[in-house]
């Protein structure tokens, strides 16, 4: 961490506030499921101790306490997270740079996620949240949370069964790229379909536009398969400094990422396997790990810029 | 009967298609280089800009000046080699380079806008030789891999293929541009 935010008055008083209306919320949700955990226990001693009936009234009025419990905290559980994300993440990020700002509502539309070219099948269902914008000394990025997914329908004996499937989850990043360029460079990690596809398609037939680019670095060609519209620009894009700059961002990363390069634009997907920037219910707000791993990856994001050294700005784009 | 004339049949359609992709390998080496060549003249352009605009606040250097002059006008002439091309373009490159040095000396041409803009074009210009090389080098490998190995051997023994060399590079553009060498700010 670059900075110490327990150090951070502001953020410390805000945080102390939501604390009392996290653990309202927190004391009226364990109230409403052990109430009806009573009632479910209620039932079954009741239909075990010869009694069905009295042990199904007596355990259906806790059970059904318990639920009204739940839903009347829903609403102040949805006020509670989003206040999190405006005030305490929200000051977190101009607590790093003045110019971050997150709005929890938006995300990144469905037709910019399809327009990275990183992903090939069209979502069935889509869901975007945390929008987070800033800019990095010369160069404006925005990033948010994605999840993505394709439905298979499937003919089973009782009739249909719809199976869903994770096309991407994780975070979509997108930056202004320090070279002006026309084409499309994509670069995706290189597993066992993706090494096979690029073989065939340099060897034997190739399919659309894009061209598999077999680039010098062996890391990099270990790690990934790039793909582009035209192999000098694509080569004009990854610098030899460029792939160095890819893999080591790739090395902090748990999933291998996959980057695009279009009209000037570059994007980058960040797979994850949890839901960033939600607020703990069952976890004090006060412990300092809470809020520290959201801020990493914003601070991860926002280092990008510097990591891809994309503020260099000497090729005539500024 | 028939098998064999199936399996004939099947060779003849290997061999086109191995021949075919020899053939587009080459001409891919050929289009890689031309890519180079466009990049090049390119780059040959700016230098009468360049000169003209040192020209105006230095006398010093003359010299340098006239070397850069003389090895564009070489550089331009239509009966030169792709080596001899290469060759001259590193030998501008260099005294461009060091050009650019001496011009720290100079705070009044630094700040010109006019010189600004060379200066920006020119290592736009320096990145995309670099990508062009590293692309016609990507195809020779390429192309050099499809002769040397079987079956392609076979054709290119028969075609009389050579192997072609790669395009060593120098070692300062192995070096990512930094803009702070550059500028020196």
């Amino acid at each position: 961490m670059s900075f110490d935010l327990a150090n951070n008055v502001a953020l410390q008083q805000v945080l102390a506030t939501m604390e009392v209306e996290r653990k309202r919320i927190a004391g009226t949700q364990t109230k409403g499921y052990i109430f009806i955990a009573a009632g479910i226990l209620l039932c079954v001693l009741g239909f075990f101790l010869g009694f069905p009936i009295p042990g199904l009234i007596s355990g259906l009025i806790p059970l059904i306490y318990g639920g009204v419990l739940l839903f009347k905290i829903n609403d102040a559980l949805t006020a509670y997270q989003n206040a999190y994300k405006t005030n305490v993440i929200g000051a977190a990020l101009k607590f790093l740079d003045e110019s971050l700002s997150i709005n929890p509502y938006q995300g990144i539309e469905a037709s910019e996620f399809m327009y990275t070219q990183l992903f090939s099948t069209e979502p069935d269902r889509y869901k975007t949240e945390d929008l987070v914008t800033g800019c990095a000394d010369k160069t404006l990025f925005y990033f948010a949370e994605v999840h993505a997914e394709y439905k298979t329908v499937t003919q089973t004996k009782n009739g249909t069964r719809t199976e869903w499937h994770d096309i991407f989850r994780g975070i979509i990043f997108t930056a202004d790229f320090n070279k002006k360029f026309n084409g499309v460079t994509i670069v995706r990690p290189k597993d066992f379909g993706a090494a096979f596809g690029a073989w065939f398609s340099k060897n034997l037939f190739s399919f659309g536009n894009n061209d598999v680019v077999q680039l010098e670095n062996l890391d990099f060609d270990k790690t990934f398969v790039t793909y582009g519209s035209d192999q000098v620009e694509s080569r004009y894009i990854l610098t030899p400094a460029m792939m160095e700059r890819i893999l080591n961002l790739n090395h902090q990363t748990k999933y291998n990422i996959s980057l695009s390069f279009i009209e000037s634009r570059m994007y980058i997907a960040f797979p994850l396997n949890r839901n960033y920037f939600e607020a703990p219910v069952f976890k004090s707000l006060l412990s300092p790990d809470t809020v520290n791993e959201d801020i990493s990856t914003i601070k991860f994001m926002y280092d990008i810029v510097k990591e891809l050294d994309l503020n260099t700005r000497i090729w005539g784009k500024e | 009967m028939i098998i064999a004339l199936v399996i004939i049949g099947f060779i003849f359609l290997i061999g086109i298609f191995f021949y075919n992709s020899l053939i587009g390998k080459k001409n891919q080496v050929t289009n890689a280089f031309s890519a180079i060549d466009v990049m090049l003249k390119k780059r040959f352009d700016l230098i009468p800009n360049l000169v003209e605009v040192v020209k105006q606040y230095t006398t010093y250097e003359q010299g340098t000046l006239t070397k850069i002059v003389e090895l564009r006008s070489k550089a331009g002439s239509p009966n030169i080699s792709n080596a001899e091309k290469a060759e001259l373009d590193a030998q501008l490159s260099s005294s461009v380079k060091g050009l650019m040095v001496n011009i720290e000396n100079y705070p009044d041409l630094k700040a010109n806008t006019n010189f600004i803009n060379l200066q920006t074009t020119w290592t736009e210009s320096e990145e995309q030789i670099a990508a062009a090389r590293r692309t016609y080098n990507a195809s020779v490998t390429d192309y050099n891999n499809a002769i040397m190995m079987f079956p392609g051997s076979l054709f290119a023994g028969m075609l009389n293929f050579q192997p072609i060399a790669v395009l060593e590079t120098a070692a300062e553009e192995r070096k990512n541009i930094s803009a702070k060498e550059l500028f020196n700010n």
